[in-house]
């Protein structure tokens, strides 16, 4: 995973926190997204509860994804395309590199995809001497500024069009403006001549169609079309689990992938691609090639714990309610996924360990689940990941996260186990609290160790008689 | 094509599912294998509509348009949209460079409006992307091609007409044929599609309906490219401001022929 950089959580995070243009961006969109979906869910003719079908449509999915791939590839070989299982990161870069070899392509056009982050595929694009454009002015403007998306939908939402401006100003060479319709001129223009040079398009895909054997892309720019109508040689790239059976279920997983995104009925560009070009059509590429990526994704598929994460479908809609997600950005996650679908696919794909922070930053709200367009029990799989770093879990090779931390639970457990512990720990608290500094009744610091807990926040001091004791006495009415 | 690879990914994914990782497992009832009742109901539906009916869809996609600023533009007859159509091209100005011309499928319903007739007192050529029969070859077909590209680029107008219109999302749904090129839809400036009002359907059920299981319908499938086009391409990645004409056209026309 070349490209996941856990960066250092808390320090990004604070960085966020400090930056008022992004809190302003963060607001602003979830004000308008998070309630937009949640209205649109409403508005559908099966209402809300469609979530519950579409949930049950990608479980039976994953339970046979086996079968389901099998017929993908068949299908999409029979139209004519080529399939290529990549076990890792590496066989997939290996197979789109040698591709664009065999073409002698100088340039790549390349339409959204988080997968194509996930693997890295940039940068070894252009280790290789290939020139890479991305095409969706969002991740345009991140390539531009040699960034990392923030948002799985609005990747640049942490600029201002103050930013935009100079960038472009800087590095395309127009007359500095920040009117975004200006702005939006110039990268289609710029981008356009990549795409009429182009010698090879990439994209994702959204939802791929197994009894149909095509892939459908989903976008509002045009760029999808573009980077996969006008260059030679089409690369599309789908982590193995954003697959439908059958055509029908895209009437449901459709619908609700462009309310969970954008809040609407439909994206502009829905594209199903199913294989090159016919000898007598005038346009489309000579070669279509399909990439299907585990990467990791087999071994949450083997844990029932975690199954139900292989049912996401990356709409992003949960990153428009997540109350961590909009106070942090999407930059703190470490890449390439963010907000609560980050915090635990990322952990999952990069280790447990070393992405602690992300599924312990979240606050369990509930929040995504209600927002989520297949109704995943994120809450649930946060928790577990927690109790996988309580506890420590062999098969997920996680180490415990704080021996101290487990120690203190330990002796808390004992404590509150023994009624007489408990009360002369309560004793000892009450008296030893007069010590503290206060502030309008409330504790303002606590000593180390557990300091760390009053740092941003003030804690109730513990009452002068407890409960049973004021019970037993007959002070309570 | 290499398929051990895919074999190891698959068996792999078998064990992760608790199932023997060598034996293939049957596909019961994982896809579709013949209509169900429901999908006989709406084909039953789609063709037994009345006129009423599908003046009453005509309205609905109208209603959904307007907020995706989709132009839907109801006209009687085809001069009435080669005349609509002429009165278009006077009032555009090109995007790229001076020169005006238009890109169009070949497609019995667009031939049908004499376009370059219409046009050539405005001194506009239409080029149709149509490849010859010798140049469907690989061997000529590549410079004919090449040829058909440049006109489409160069083109601020594209007509083509659709399969379908869903009225629920205002979608328009094209399939890909020898002489309708995807990118007519595409690349211009702006796309007008004519269809008839017979055309125009509710929604992706009935889409997914008659692609898969309609006679006439599903002969060709979902073809090797299918598109919906719901409005003009846009764009709100700078500060979430929406702007239209991203990648694809600016505007986008919908022109509904209501005699049949």
């Amino acid at each position: 995973m070349s490209e996941i950089t856990n960066a250092d959580y808390i320090a990004e995070a604070k960085k966020a926190l400090n930056d008022p243009v992004l809190q302003n961006a963060l607001a602003d969109l979830q004000a308008r997204f998070g309630r937009g979906t949640a209205l649109a869910y409403r508005n559908l003719p099966e209402g809300p509860d469609l979530r519950l079908k579409a949930h049950e449509i990608r479980a039976k999915t994953i339970e046979n994804l086996d079968v389901v791939l099998e017929t993908l590839a068949e299908n999409v070989r029979k139209n004519g395309g080529h399939v290529f299982f990549a076990y890792d990161t590496q066989a997939a870069l290996d197979y789109c590199l040698a591709t664009a070899r065999r073409h002698k392509v100088k340039l790549a056009v390349k339409g959204k995809s988080m997968v194509s982050e996930e693997i890295g595929l940039n940068t070894a694009l252009i280790e290789d001497g290939i020139e890479v454009a991305e095409t969706d002015l969002g991740e345009y403007i991140i390539q531009l500024a040699g960034e990392r998306p923030s948002h799985i939908i609005a990747p640049a939402i942490h600029k201002s069009r103050k930013d935009i401006g100079k960038l472009f100003a800087d590095k395309i060479g127009i007359p500095y403006t920040d009117d975004p319709p200006s702005l939006t001129r110039a990268a289609r223009k710029a981008l356009r001549e990549k795409f009429l040079a182009a010698g090879i398009g990439f994209s994702g895909c959204n939802i791929a169609c197994a009894e149909t054997g095509h892939i459908a892309t989903v976008s509002n720019e045009g760029n999808i079309r573009m980077a996969t109508t006008m260059p030679k040689v089409h690369v599309a790239i789908m982590g193995m689990e954003r697959v439908a059976a059958r055509l029908e279920d895209h009437d449901v997983l459709l619908r609700l992938l462009c309310r969970g995104a954008a809040a609407q009925n439909m994206g502009t560009y829905v594209s199903y691609v199913g294989g090159p070009r016919y000898l007598q059509q005038a346009d489309g590429p000579d070669e279509f090639h399909l990439v299907i990526l585990d990467n990791g994704r087999s071994r949450i598929l083997a844990d029932e714990e975690f199954r139900e994460m292989l049912y996401c479908i990356r709409c992003a809609a949960c990153l428009n309610v997540c109350p961590v997600y909009g106070k942090i950005g999407g930059h703190a996650y470490g890449h390439p996924y963010s907000g609560p679908v980050g915090a635990v696919v990322m952990p999952l794909l990069a280790g447990i360990n070393r992405s602690k922070d992300l599924c312990q930053g979240e606050t369990l709200c509930g929040a995504c689940q209600d927002a989520c367009s297949v109704n995943i029990d994120i809450p649930r799989m946060l928790l577990a990941l927690r109790a996988k770093l309580a506890d420590g879990d062999a098969n997920w090779q996680v180490s415990r996260a704080s021996i101290p931390e487990k120690g203190i639970y330990i002796l808390w457990s004992w404590i509150i186990q023994n009624r007489r512990v408990y009360e002369l720990f309560l004793r000892l608290a009450a008296l030893g609290q007069c010590l503290l500094p206060k502030n309008r009744e409330l504790i303002r610091r606590l000593p180390p160790p557990m300091s760390g807990w009053t740092r941003d926040r003030d804690i109730q001091p513990v009452a002068e008689r407890s409960f049973m004791d004021r019970w037993r006495s007959g002070d309570i009415d | 094509m290499d398929t051990s690879n895919q074999a190891a990914f698959i068996s792999r994914i078998r064990s992760a599912l608790g199932h023997s990782s060598h034996q293939r497992r049957p596909a019961n009832g994982l896809f579709t294998s013949r209509p169900t009742s429901e999908i006989n109901r709406i084909l039953e539906r789609i063709k037994n509509r009345s006129h009423a009916e599908r003046q009453q869809l005509l309205g609905r996609l109208i209603e959904m348009a307007e907020p995706i600023n989709l132009n839907v533009v109801v006209l009687k007859d085809p001069p009435a949209v080669t005349a609509a159509l002429a009165d278009l091209i006077r009032d555009k100005d090109p995007e790229w460079g001076h020169q005006k011309s238009v890109v169009t499928w070949a497609h019995p319903l667009i031939e049908s409006l004499n376009l370059s007739g219409a046009l050539a007192d405005q001194n506009v050529p239409v080029y149709i992307t149509e490849l010859k029969e010798s140049d469907a070859d690989e061997k000529f077909g590549e410079k004919e091609r090449e040829r058909l590209r440049k006109h489409i680029v160069d083109s601020y107008i594209g007509v083509t007409s659709a399969d379908f219109c869903m009225a629920e999302t205002a979608s328009l749904v094209m399939r890909t044929r020898p002489g309708q090129a995807r990118s007519v839809s595409l690349v211009p400036s702006i796309h007008i599609a004519v269809i008839h009002l017979n055309q125009i359907i509710a929604d992706l059920k009935e889409l997914y309906a008659l692609i898969q299981w309609d006679t006439e319908s599903s002969r060709e499938g979902l073809t090797n490219c299918m598109t919906f086009i719901s409005g003009p391409s846009k764009t709100a990645d700078v500060e979430a401001t929406m702007v239209h004409g991203a990648h694809g056209p600016r505007e986008v026309y919908i022109y509904v022929v209501t005699d049949s």
